[in-house]
Protein backbone atom coordinates (compact mmCIF):
# COMPACT_ATOMS: atom_id res chain seq x y z
CA UNK A 1 0.00 0.00 0.00
CA UNK A 2 1.39 3.36 -0.97
CA UNK A 3 2.11 5.61 1.97
CA UNK A 4 0.64 9.09 1.98
CA UNK A 5 3.24 11.77 2.55
CA UNK A 6 1.95 15.09 3.83
CA UNK A 7 3.20 18.04 1.78
CA UNK A 8 5.95 19.99 3.52
CA UNK A 9 4.98 23.61 4.05
CA UNK A 10 7.42 26.14 2.63
CA UNK A 11 9.33 27.98 5.36
CA UNK A 12 8.15 31.52 6.04
CA UNK A 13 10.02 34.17 4.05
CA UNK A 14 11.00 35.71 7.39
CA UNK A 15 12.97 32.59 8.31
CA UNK A 16 14.96 32.73 5.08
CA UNK A 17 15.87 36.40 5.52
CA UNK A 18 16.84 36.75 9.20
CA UNK A 19 20.58 37.36 9.55
CA UNK A 20 22.64 37.97 12.66
CA UNK A 21 24.65 40.70 10.89
CA UNK A 22 21.37 42.52 10.22
CA UNK A 23 20.29 42.69 13.86
CA UNK A 24 20.67 45.80 16.01
CA UNK A 25 19.87 44.92 19.61
CA UNK A 26 19.46 48.52 20.78
CA UNK A 27 19.55 51.45 18.39
CA UNK A 28 21.83 54.35 19.34
CA UNK A 29 19.52 57.01 17.92
CA UNK A 30 15.92 57.95 18.78
CA UNK A 31 14.67 60.28 16.02
CA UNK A 32 13.18 58.86 12.85
CA UNK A 33 15.66 60.61 10.52
CA UNK A 34 18.72 59.46 12.44
CA UNK A 35 17.35 55.93 12.90
CA UNK A 36 16.91 55.63 9.12
CA UNK A 37 20.55 56.76 8.75
CA UNK A 38 21.67 54.20 11.33
CA UNK A 39 19.88 51.29 9.67
CA UNK A 40 20.94 52.37 6.17
CA UNK A 41 24.54 52.40 7.42
CA UNK A 42 24.12 48.86 8.76
CA UNK A 43 22.78 47.66 5.38
CA UNK A 44 25.72 49.22 3.55
CA UNK A 45 28.17 47.70 6.06
CA UNK A 46 26.64 44.29 5.30
CA UNK A 47 27.05 44.97 1.54
CA UNK A 48 23.29 44.89 0.96
CA UNK A 49 23.34 48.46 -0.32
CA UNK A 50 26.06 50.06 -2.39
CA UNK A 51 26.16 53.13 -0.13
CA UNK A 52 24.11 54.26 2.91
CA UNK A 53 22.92 57.31 0.94
CA UNK A 54 21.48 55.17 -1.84
CA UNK A 55 19.16 53.26 0.47
CA UNK A 56 18.49 56.29 2.66
CA UNK A 57 17.01 58.21 -0.28
CA UNK A 58 14.67 55.32 -1.07
CA UNK A 59 13.56 55.03 2.58
CA UNK A 60 12.95 58.78 2.91
CA UNK A 61 10.87 58.78 -0.26
CA UNK A 62 8.74 55.92 1.06
CA UNK A 63 8.23 57.71 4.39
CA UNK A 64 7.20 60.87 2.50
CA UNK A 65 4.25 58.91 1.09
CA UNK A 66 3.05 58.06 4.58
CA UNK A 67 4.72 56.85 7.76
CA UNK A 68 5.52 53.15 8.02
CA UNK A 69 5.09 53.43 11.79
CA UNK A 70 2.11 51.09 12.12
CA UNK A 71 1.38 51.78 15.78
CA UNK A 72 1.69 49.59 18.89
CA UNK A 73 5.45 50.17 18.91
CA UNK A 74 6.09 48.70 15.45
CA UNK A 75 7.59 50.26 12.31
CA UNK A 76 8.15 48.44 9.02
CA UNK A 77 10.03 50.79 6.70
CA UNK A 78 10.34 49.14 3.30
CA UNK A 79 11.62 50.23 -0.09
CA UNK A 80 13.02 48.90 -3.34
CA UNK A 81 16.12 50.50 -4.76
CA UNK A 82 18.39 49.97 -7.75
CA UNK A 83 21.35 50.27 -5.40
CA UNK A 84 20.26 47.27 -3.30
CA UNK A 85 21.96 44.05 -4.32
CA UNK A 86 19.68 41.54 -2.59
CA UNK A 87 16.44 41.30 -0.65
CA UNK A 88 17.12 41.81 3.05
CA UNK A 89 15.42 42.15 6.41
CA UNK A 90 17.04 44.12 9.22
CA UNK A 91 15.64 43.85 12.74
CA UNK A 92 16.36 46.72 15.14
CA UNK A 93 15.14 47.30 18.69
CA UNK A 94 15.03 50.46 20.74
CA UNK A 95 14.77 50.28 24.52
CA UNK A 96 13.98 53.98 24.87
CA UNK A 97 11.69 54.12 21.86
CA UNK A 98 11.93 55.99 18.55
CA UNK A 99 9.91 59.06 17.63
CA UNK A 100 8.78 57.60 14.33
CA UNK A 101 5.66 59.60 13.52
CA UNK A 102 3.65 56.40 13.98
CA UNK A 103 -0.10 56.37 13.32
CA UNK A 104 -0.89 56.18 17.06
CA UNK A 105 1.79 58.72 18.01
CA UNK A 106 3.47 56.16 20.28
CA UNK A 107 7.23 55.51 20.28
CA UNK A 108 8.52 52.60 18.21
CA UNK A 109 10.42 49.82 19.98
CA UNK A 110 10.66 47.31 17.14
CA UNK A 111 11.77 48.32 13.67
CA UNK A 112 11.78 45.86 10.77
CA UNK A 113 13.48 47.27 7.70
CA UNK A 114 12.86 45.46 4.43
CA UNK A 115 14.69 46.33 1.21
CA UNK A 116 14.91 44.72 -2.21
CA UNK A 117 16.20 45.44 -5.69
CA UNK A 118 13.49 46.51 -8.17
CA UNK A 119 13.21 43.21 -10.02
CA UNK A 120 10.41 42.84 -12.56
CA UNK A 121 8.92 39.90 -10.67
CA UNK A 122 9.49 39.62 -6.94
CA UNK A 123 6.47 38.20 -5.10
CA UNK A 124 8.58 37.64 -1.98
CA UNK A 125 9.17 41.33 -1.18
CA UNK A 126 5.60 42.19 -0.16
CA UNK A 127 5.10 38.69 1.25
CA UNK A 128 7.97 39.42 3.64
CA UNK A 129 6.40 42.74 4.67
CA UNK A 130 3.04 41.00 5.21
CA UNK A 131 4.62 38.20 7.28
CA UNK A 132 6.30 40.72 9.58
CA UNK A 133 3.07 42.67 10.04
CA UNK A 134 1.16 39.46 10.79
CA UNK A 135 3.85 37.99 13.06
CA UNK A 136 3.89 41.08 15.30
CA UNK A 137 0.12 41.56 15.65
CA UNK A 138 -0.06 40.07 19.14
CA UNK A 139 1.05 42.11 22.16
CA UNK A 140 2.66 39.08 23.77
CA UNK A 141 4.83 38.42 20.69
CA UNK A 142 5.95 42.05 20.60
CA UNK A 143 6.87 41.91 24.30
CA UNK A 144 8.80 38.66 23.80
CA UNK A 145 10.75 40.27 20.96
CA UNK A 146 11.60 43.27 23.13
CA UNK A 147 12.69 41.04 26.04
CA UNK A 148 14.63 38.49 23.95
CA UNK A 149 18.26 38.31 25.13
CA UNK A 150 19.89 37.89 21.73
CA UNK A 151 19.46 37.42 17.98
CA UNK A 152 18.90 33.65 18.26
CA UNK A 153 15.95 34.23 20.58
CA UNK A 154 14.51 37.00 18.38
CA UNK A 155 14.82 34.69 15.38
CA UNK A 156 13.05 31.81 17.13
CA UNK A 157 10.17 34.06 18.26
CA UNK A 158 9.68 35.62 14.82
CA UNK A 159 9.82 32.31 12.97
CA UNK A 160 7.30 30.73 15.33
CA UNK A 161 4.97 33.73 15.03
CA UNK A 162 5.30 33.73 11.22
CA UNK A 163 4.33 30.04 11.09
CA UNK A 164 1.15 30.59 13.15
CA UNK B 1 29.28 56.75 -10.26
CA UNK B 2 28.74 60.03 -12.07
CA UNK B 3 26.14 62.58 -10.91
CA UNK B 4 24.18 61.86 -14.08
CA UNK B 5 24.08 58.15 -13.41
CA UNK B 6 23.10 58.82 -9.78
CA UNK B 7 20.22 60.99 -11.00
CA UNK B 8 19.06 58.24 -13.38
CA UNK B 9 19.16 55.68 -10.57
CA UNK B 10 17.14 58.02 -8.35
CA UNK B 11 14.62 58.59 -11.15
CA UNK B 12 14.24 54.85 -11.66
CA UNK B 13 13.73 54.26 -7.91
CA UNK B 14 11.03 56.94 -7.84
CA UNK B 15 9.35 55.34 -10.87
CA UNK B 16 9.42 51.91 -9.20
CA UNK B 17 7.66 53.38 -6.15
CA UNK B 18 5.17 55.33 -8.30
CA UNK B 19 4.27 52.16 -10.19
CA UNK B 20 3.66 50.36 -6.89
CA UNK B 21 1.51 53.17 -5.52
CA UNK B 22 -0.54 53.31 -8.72
CA UNK B 23 -0.92 49.53 -8.99
CA UNK B 24 -4.37 48.86 -7.46
CA UNK B 25 -3.40 45.39 -6.25
CA UNK B 26 -0.16 46.47 -4.53
CA UNK B 27 -1.69 49.67 -3.14
CA UNK B 28 -4.60 47.74 -1.68
CA UNK B 29 -2.25 45.14 -0.18
CA UNK B 30 -0.19 47.91 1.47
CA UNK B 31 -3.31 49.61 2.82
CA UNK B 32 -4.68 46.35 4.20
CA UNK B 33 -1.44 45.95 6.13
CA UNK B 34 -1.95 49.41 7.62
CA UNK B 35 0.43 51.48 5.49
CA UNK B 36 -0.58 54.89 4.27
CA UNK B 37 0.13 55.94 0.68
CA UNK B 38 -1.65 59.26 0.78
CA UNK B 39 1.04 61.74 -0.25
CA UNK B 40 1.70 60.69 -3.84
CA UNK B 41 2.17 64.36 -4.70
CA UNK B 42 5.44 64.34 -2.69
CA UNK B 43 6.73 61.59 -4.92
CA UNK B 44 5.67 63.32 -8.12
CA UNK B 45 7.35 66.53 -6.94
CA UNK B 46 10.57 64.61 -6.21
CA UNK B 47 10.41 63.07 -9.69
CA UNK B 48 10.14 66.46 -11.39
CA UNK B 49 13.12 67.72 -9.37
CA UNK B 50 15.32 64.75 -10.28
CA UNK B 51 14.22 64.73 -13.94
CA UNK B 52 15.27 68.41 -14.20
CA UNK B 53 18.87 67.38 -13.40
CA UNK B 54 19.08 65.02 -16.39
CA UNK B 55 20.12 65.97 -19.91
CA UNK B 56 16.95 66.29 -22.00
CA UNK B 57 18.03 63.82 -24.68
CA UNK B 58 19.06 61.24 -22.11
CA UNK B 59 15.79 61.74 -20.24
CA UNK B 60 13.82 61.12 -23.43
CA UNK B 61 15.82 57.94 -24.01
CA UNK B 62 15.14 56.83 -20.43
CA UNK B 63 11.39 57.57 -20.77
CA UNK B 64 11.20 55.68 -24.07
CA UNK B 65 13.07 52.68 -22.68
CA UNK B 66 11.03 52.65 -19.47
CA UNK B 67 7.93 51.93 -21.56
CA UNK B 68 9.68 48.77 -22.73
CA UNK B 69 11.60 47.69 -19.63
CA UNK B 70 10.64 47.75 -15.94
CA UNK B 71 14.30 48.51 -15.19
CA UNK B 72 16.23 50.76 -17.53
CA UNK B 73 19.29 51.24 -15.30
CA UNK B 74 20.80 47.87 -14.40
CA UNK B 75 24.03 46.62 -12.84
CA UNK B 76 26.76 44.75 -14.64
CA UNK B 77 27.11 41.35 -12.99
CA UNK B 78 30.57 40.06 -13.77
CA UNK B 79 30.61 40.67 -17.53
CA UNK B 80 26.88 40.30 -18.02
CA UNK B 81 24.13 42.92 -18.39
CA UNK B 82 21.66 42.19 -15.53
CA UNK B 83 18.80 43.26 -17.80
CA UNK B 84 19.19 40.93 -20.80
CA UNK B 85 21.88 38.56 -19.43
CA UNK B 86 24.10 39.04 -22.50
CA UNK B 87 27.88 39.25 -22.18
CA UNK B 88 29.32 42.72 -22.54
CA UNK B 89 32.31 43.64 -24.66
CA UNK B 90 35.69 44.29 -23.11
CA UNK B 91 36.62 47.64 -21.52
CA UNK B 92 38.32 48.90 -24.69
CA UNK B 93 35.35 48.02 -26.87
CA UNK B 94 32.82 49.72 -24.60
CA UNK B 95 34.61 53.07 -24.51
CA UNK B 96 32.31 54.57 -27.12
CA UNK B 97 29.12 52.66 -26.30
CA UNK B 98 27.21 55.85 -25.49
CA UNK B 99 27.24 59.31 -26.99
CA UNK B 100 26.96 60.78 -23.47
CA UNK B 101 30.05 60.93 -21.29
CA UNK B 102 29.79 58.69 -18.21
CA UNK B 103 26.88 56.67 -19.58
CA UNK B 104 27.38 53.13 -20.81
CA UNK B 105 24.68 51.20 -22.65
CA UNK B 106 24.29 47.49 -23.20
CA UNK B 107 24.94 46.88 -26.87
CA UNK B 108 22.31 44.14 -26.96
CA UNK B 109 19.28 45.64 -25.17
CA UNK B 110 20.33 49.29 -24.84
CA UNK B 111 19.77 49.46 -21.08
CA UNK B 112 21.92 51.90 -19.11
CA UNK B 113 24.60 50.09 -17.15
CA UNK B 114 26.32 50.76 -13.86
CA UNK B 115 29.19 48.89 -12.32
CA UNK B 116 29.04 47.91 -8.64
Amino acid sequence: MASVVAPVAAPPAVELHLRSDLFISDLRTRKKASVLEEVAGALAAANVARTPEAILDALRRREALGSTGLGKGIAVPHARSTMVSERALLVARSTKGIEFDAVDGQPVHLCFLIVAPPLERDPIYLKLVAEIVRATRLARTRQKLIDAPNFAAVRAILVEAARD
Amino acid sequence: MTDLLNALVELQDIDVLLREVKDPEIASQEERMGFSLEHVENLEKARRKVAAQIDEKLLQTYERMSRRFARVVVPVEGIVCAGCRMSLPTASARRHSSAIVGIENCENCGRILYRR
